[in-house]
């Protein structure tokens, strides 16, 4: 899960939440002594969020042992850090919380001139279940008594969601449990687009069409569930190729309609990012990710996965996977050109040939800072071919291939470490099929190392395109208390990554 | 007791759900797109007007076109999909057929399941020296057809040539050449036509679980002229 760091209160922690609770209850805070007995009850769970060790936040849940009810006690959030989700996290934490102590029920009191409030639980699945006159002295405000219906509601418990990802030429079909990983299937129509050098979109589509059905089955067997055991269905509606999103999202909407489940329409490139949450169970954040693909060469600054992902930069022409492909024709390697590429630079010389290095010249840094260019290296390395070829002269293919790949490999890891460091991020993420490359692998964790940036890539079948990158977003939007997609958004072959969810 | 769910998304989008043959609820958009953004809600419409768990339907019936490719593939992907979540055993038919069936409607000597008496009309009229002629827009300025001398004893259409794609004078062409002159229908697909097939499928034995898609066309791809070089010099 992302967002703030939370944490269970213990008894060091009285005398901040003593301050802030009289900073927010000015009227009627509780005694010390009072706070100090619910810190340390038994049946009371307390936590609480910090920054820059200020307490900012607090909340308290009690479960009896033996009862299924369970309270919030209160809440409060420092005025200076209201409007930033505090609340909601706390609230969805302590809903997890009672739900592993096997409540059934939550509820809570609000004043009836809290509409902030009140619409915070409304959208949590709260209902409003009955009103204590003048419960609130010495104001004499009246109390919202609001319920939670567990069994309603899936906040704070882990959800099994079914994603499907069919933006490009994989068709990926991923359960997940919370933030586990059941399953990850994946069918690529890689083969199909060899002899024409690249992607083909039709033959794509064509493709996610054959393999949905074996796809959607193999992951089922994999994860050994069956389709009612499903909570929750994520789909992939963009950015991506139109004619391929459609096939998933058509797929994806009749398997929610025949269920009876929700859907969840999710930002593919940030599904690249929210990847990391299976292998380590959370995403740490900030962090920069680059995703490079055949489709994608995009720099993010990821503040708060569900909340805050800004695109810093991305390719203004080739994706850096196209560029390996194109380069790969002209060298005569097949396709796909990565793989090709990364043998035949084994043994060559990466500084044999400087090939230019896009948009990282002085003039570039104003508008490109962290856009790429590929197209000019690309041209670049046919015209030194022909040229050589011309003159009739022999050259290393090896050497060619290694300084290409040095180029793109340096551009990304450049662009990528800058931003670390301008954004004062100790963390890198990298994502997409050309993380499979050797080099870059290599030059970014040598370049991460020196400037102390944590560089995390996931394995491999987690960096392609997947389905199961795509349920793991649709997890954490279900576990954020988010509202379904309705049945009614369409694919976005250009869909920014500040839309996480399409509604 | 065996309820239908036809999806057909050749030209518009059109879903429709059937009770032992008597039509309980249909959508339908007759606009060619939008098959992405409508096609959830037009089932979960049906369902919902019919007041019908998906547990309840028995066949899903997907039409397999020939027809543009993009949103032809979504109405099957739903099909397939809907079809693994409720249970129910899944099947494809021609669109086109489902046209011929529409038009020709119910079997010979069976009034009761005629679609109209117009059709009844136009059966009469066909046979194999004159053909029903179905076509399609396929875009790129060509049709979709196929030819059917009739229907069988149980009211299926007998396809006697198609489904081809072809321009709207070379069709012509190929007509004059055989020397036909067909009675020519062009009404749009309707998912309760589908059904329509299927049931006198399933009266037949001819119902089919094949729903892969008829696209009638390569995809829109051409090898680079490198790669086709290099395999020049592979060959040679």
């Amino acid at each position: 899960m992302t967002g703030p760091a939370i944490r269970i209160a213990t008894e060091a922690d009285l005398e901040n939440i003593m301050v802030l609770e009289h900073e927010c209850f000015a009227t009627d805070a509780w005694s010390r002594q009072n706070m100090h007995f619910e810190i340390m009850a038994h049946h009371t769970t307390y936590a609480v969020i910090y920054e820059d060790d200020k307490l900012i936040a607090y909340a308290g849940l009690s479960k009896v042992p033996g009862s299924e009810q369970s309270d919030i006690q209160t809440i409060a959030v420092s005025p200076a850090a209201r409007g930033r989700g505090l609340g909601k996290a706390l609230m969805v934490h302590l809903i997890g919380e009672a739900r592993k102590q096997h409540a059934t029920d939550m509820f809570l009191e609000v004043r009836a001139d809290n509409p902030v409030a009140q619409s915070l639980y409304l959208g949590l699945g709260f209902e409003h279940i009955d009103t204590r006159k003048n419960y609130y002295q010495p104001d004499g405000i009246d109390a919202w008594v609001m319920r939670l219906q567990f069994a309603k509601a899936s906040v704070g418990r882990e959800p099994i969601v079914l994603g499907i990802e069919s933006s490009c030429d994989e068709t990926g079909v991923g359960i997940v449990r919370g933030n586990t990983l059941l399953a990850n299937v994946i069918s690529s129509s890689m083969d199909e687009h060899a002899r024409f050098g690249g992607v083909v979109p039709e033959i794509a589509a064509r493709a996610h069409l054959e393999a949905l059905q074996p796809t959607l089955r193999e992951a089922l067997r994999v994860a050994n569930l069956s389709l009612q055991d499903i909570d929750a269905i994520a789909v992939t509606n963009g950015p991506g190729l139109g004619g391929a999103l459609m096939v998933g999202i058509g797929a994806a909407k009749a398997l929610a309609v025949s269920l009876d489940k929700p859907i969840y329409a999710v930002n593919h490139l940030v599904g690249h990012v929210g990847v990391d949450i299976l292998e380590r169970g959370k995403l740490e954040t900030p962090t920069i990710a680059l995703l490079v693909s055949g489709g994608h060469t995009s720099l993010l600054l990821v503040r708060d996965l569900l909340n805050d992902v800004e695109l810093l930069g991305e390719t203004i022409d080739d994706a850096a996977g196209e560029a390996f492909d194109k380069v790969a024709r002209v060298l005569g390697l097949k396709y796909p050109g990565g793989p090709e590429i990364d043998r035949a630079a084994a043994t060559g010389d990466p500084k044999a040939i400087r090939f230019p290095r896009g948009l990282t010249q002085p003039k570039d840094m104003e508008k490109h800072r962290y856009d790429f260019s590929f197209s000019g290296l690309k041209t670049a390395v046919a015209r030194w071919v022909e040229v050589a070829e011309a003159k009739g002269e022999p050259f290393n293919v090896a050497d060619v291939a290694a300084s290409f790949r040095e180029a793109v490999v340096d551009v990304l890891v450049t662009k990528a470490v800058n931003a670390c460091v301008a954004h004062n991020v100790p963390r890198l993420l990298l994502g997409g099929g050309v993380v499979a490359n050797a080099r870059l692998r290599e030059v970014a964790a040598e370049r991460c190392a020196q400037h102390g940036i944590e560089l995390r890539i996931p394995a491999f079948s987690l960096c392609t395109d997947n389905g199961a990158m795509i349920a793991a977003l649709g997890a954490q939007l279900i576990m954020d208390g988010r509202q379904p997609s309705s049945l009614n958004f369409g694919s976005e072959s250009t869909l920014p990554v500040t839309t996480v969810q399409s509604l | 007791m065996n309820y239908t769910l036809s999806i057909d998304t050749s030209a518009g989008t059109s879903v429709s759900l059937q009770h032992n043959g008597r039509l309980v609820a249909e959508v339908e958009y007759l606009e060619n797109m939008k098959h992405a953004e409508r096609i959830g809600a037009s089932i979960a419409e049906v369902l919902k007007t019919a007041g019908v768990d998906p547990r309840r339907i028995s066949a899903v019936v997907v039409g397999r076109g020939p027809a543009p490719f993009t949103g032809l593939r979504i109405g099957i992907a739903a099909g397939m999909m809907f079809a693994e979540g409720s249970g129910a055993k899944l099947f494809g038919v021609v669109s086109l057929d489902a046209i011929a069936k529409a038009a020709l409607g119910g079997a010979a000597g069976d009034a009761g399941a005629s679609e109209s008496p117009a059709s009844q009309v136009l059966s009469s009229q066909v046979s194999a020296d004159r053909p029903l002629l179905v076509t399609a827009d396929a875009r790129r300025s060509e049709v979709y057809w196929a030819l059917y001398s009739g229907l069988n004893e149980h009211g299926v259409p007998v396809r006697i040539d198609g489904p081809g794609v072809i321009k709207p004078a070379a069709l012509e062409e190929l007509l004059a050449a055989r020397g036909i002159d067909p009675i020519r229908t062009q009404l749009p697909v309707a998912a309760r036509q589908l059904t329509a097939l299927f049931e006198a499928q399933l009266a037949d034995g001819s119902a089919s679980h094949d729903v892969t898609a008829l696209y009638l066309r390569e995809a829109d791809a051409t090898v680079p002229r490198d790669l086709r070089e290099a395999g020049k010099k592979v060959s040679g």
